[in-house]
């Protein structure tokens, strides 16, 4: 048999592990106990978990809480706490986590334009858990999702809506006589918001590249409106090898189409061929990532030429830079020093806050 | 208990000792059922097998984004009235008369929401499907009608459920759900079946195939979805292929019907591609 205070001392055991438990689940609980065979551990077991647990994610916490909980022993409070840590979510287990599991980690950083003594490059992100690469996708999906709900202040007819389009109704009204039977209705368009991504897979950027490359990938997928392209010596456009696959087959293509991947630096140039195949395609509506660390082994010229173009085209030219995320970092080389002009928005790009941070700056 | 995967078996639903607590307690309590899992397990079958198991009435909400509280609720039959005012133009009565006339339950459009709450005979069942794919504000309005089932038409008043309905809701993880919302619900997941259920759901539902085939079909099914694919094949493929098999009069898996009816289980082509990659064997 189970007693109420028992119950009560399981439910505050799950709350300590990070479940969210309300006093009303209690009592639902409760209430359950009554209608069910209590002294069955399966059936308990079960309603409990219907009612305690809102996600296939604290399954593995109750299960071993419930098992404490009714062997009968005393809960111990401190012990354990730390130990039994919420998984990652199930889904994290299909696409991205087995490609990261699978990166090759071999891969020489050693390339021109990189200096071992930037301190920014040291920070690990070998270490990011499937947990904050979710996180990512999380990011970029809320990002996305805030881009496409923005309306403009124009109108279109929709087929239904909230507000009467009168125009159109009184329209469709002289085909009855001048009775208003069928209405029509018409919504706020919404902005034509573009996103353009441009990434720095150098080796330099390398040990960041996996973090952004899934922050790109994330942009793809949720938003029609994104064309991705990466860039070490020259630009490859890669929309199509990100969109609609999962992130390991993504990448499959990207290592197979991509040239040049870790090689050295050349963003002027590459910027000017993005200008000369892409510039047309470039509106006030259009938001531009540059994602580099501003080591080029170019000329700076052709990089404030490449820079001046886009900025004039483009609605917003936002230059994330992984190094500016450690405090001693100053954009002193060359490339960066002549790009600052153009750039609307310079901003870190090296941890998740850098990223959750930069929602604002992509809403035009 | 035992009662409802009894009843559930019936309607060849093969239900297992979670799913049947998980109903049980639904019904209890009276609270909505929350049914998350990978695409294609069951989860709508659920609330139908539940639907015919009671002999009542199944009343479907499917969600999409965009959906609103009008297309979920109820909306006001306004050609009606036009026309039924039209009608009325020289009639003796009073503009108040009229008023009161086009806005009374026979000029309500019901929606499925509405029709949930006002069904007389006995409860439905009412399932909330794909609640992932509605947008934050629906479900907001949804957390009110499901936590009272009543709602407040202006101009007739406030209409209360006669027979709480039984309210199931299935979600793919597409989005994260609200908290107050799973609060609200009961929780159940549902994976894919495992090897053995699977052959049994399979049996159940396709009983012309045979003994040896069906196995063979579950067998594949399973290491299938244990490949790296974009769309892992649910159960709900294992049946369509079953099915195909059948209708095909096969008797067993060559390499050839395996050509023929991968686009039963497989619906994109590099998965075909993958799949082929590591199956060179399947010919027995």
């Amino acid at each position: 048999m189970l007693e109420l205070e028992r119950l009560v001392g399981f439910c505050r055991e799950l709350r300590e592990h990070g479940l969210s438990v309300t006093p009303a689940e209690v009592v639902t609980a409760a209430a359950a106990l009554q209608i069910i065979d209590n002294r069955d551990r399966g059936e308990v077991f079960l309603s409990l978990r219907n009612i305690l647990t809102t996600s296939v994610d604290d399954f593995p916490v109750f299960e071993s809480l419930f098992a404490t909980f009714w062997s009968g022993k005393k809960l111990v409070q401190s012990e354990g706490r730390s130990k039994i840590r919420r998984s990652s979510p199930a889904r994290a287990t299909g696409g991205v986590a087995f490609f990261l599991e699978n990166w090759p980690t071999s891969r020489s950083v050693d390339v021109p334009g990189a200096s071992d003594t930037e301190s920014g490059a040291e920070k690990d992100f070998s270490g990011f858990s499937n947990h904050e690469l979710e996180e990512i996708s999380r990011i970029a999906r809320r990002i996305v999702r805030r881009l496409a709900r923005k309306r403009s202040r124009r109108w279109r007819p929709v087929a239904r809506g909230h507000r009467v389009n009168l125009r159109r109704s009184l329209r469709l009204s002289l085909k009855t006589g001048g009775e208003l039977i069928d209405l029509a209705y018409k919504e706020r368009r919404p902005k034509r918001t573009k996103l353009v991504v441009i990434c720095d897979v150098s080796g330099s950027m390398d040990i960041y590249s996996r973090l952004l490359l899934q922050f790109v990938y994330g942009l793809q997928n949720s938003f029609a409106k994104v064309e991705s392209f990466v860039f070490a010596t020259s630009l490859s456009r890669i929309t199509g090898e990100l969109k609609n696959k999962t992130y390991q087959r993504a990448l499959d293509r990207l290592s197979a189409n991509v040239r040049g991947w870790s090689g050295g630096t050349r963003i002027g140039a590459s910027l000017a061929t993005f200008n000369a195949q892409w510039l047309r395609r470039i509106d006030k509506q259009t938001v531009v990532i540059i994602l580099s660390d501003g080591w080029d082994t170019g000329e700076p010229e052709q990089l404030v030429h490449a820079l001046e173009q886009l900025k004039q085209r483009s609605g917003r030219l936002i230059w994330l830079n992984p190094l500016l995320g450690s405090s001693t970092y100053q954009p002193v080389t060359r490339g960066m020093q002549a790009a600052m002009p153009f750039i609307n928005v310079f901003a870190p790009a090296n941890d998740l806050a850098s990223l959750r941070a930069l929602e604002p700056h992509l809403v035009l | 208990m035992r009662q409802i995967q009894h009843l559930l078996e019936e309607q060849i639903y093969i239900a297992d000792a979670a799913i049947a607590t998980a109903l049980y307690l639904s019904m209890a309590l009276g609270k909505p059922l929350l049914i998350e899992g990978p695409a294609g397990v069951g989860k709508t079958e659920i609330a139908k097998s539940l639907a015919k198991a009671l002999k009542t009435k199944l009343i479907r909400l499917q969600c999409y984004e965009g959906l609103d509280a009008t297309t979920a609720l109820y909306e006001w039959n306004y050609p009606k009235q036009l026309l039924h005012l039209k009608l009325e133009e020289t009639s003796p009565a009073s503009e108040a008369e009229k008023e009161a006339a086009i806005f009374s339950e026979a000029f309500l459009l019901k929606r499925p929401l509405l029709q949930a709450i006002t069904e007389h005979e006995r409860a439905p069942v009412l399932l909330i499907d794909e609640i992932d794919r509605s947008d934050e504000e629906f479900e907001a309005f949804l957390l009110e009608v499901l936590s009272d089932f009543q709602v407040t038409i202006p101009e007739i008043g406030t209409i209360t459920a006669t027979h709480k309905p039984h309210v199931v809701l299935t979600s793919n993880r597409s989005r994260d759900l609200s908290d107050a919302l799973r609060r609200r619900c009961l929780y159940h997941w549902i994976d894919y079946p495992s090897l053995d259920k699977e052959l049994e759901i399979v049996r159940a539902k396709v009983p012309q195939i045979g003994e040896e085939l069906s196995r063979r079909v579950t067998e594949v099914m399973q290491a299938t979805r244990s490949m790296s694919l974009s769309k892992i094949p649910g159960v709900a493929e294992t049946l369509d292929w079953a099915n195909a098999l059948v209708a095909l009069g096969t008797t067993e898996l060559n390499e050839e019907i395996m050509a023929e009816t991968i686009g039963c289980f497989l619906k994109d082509e590099t998965d075909i591609a993958t799949f082929k990659a590591g199956n060179t064997d399947y010919a027995d």
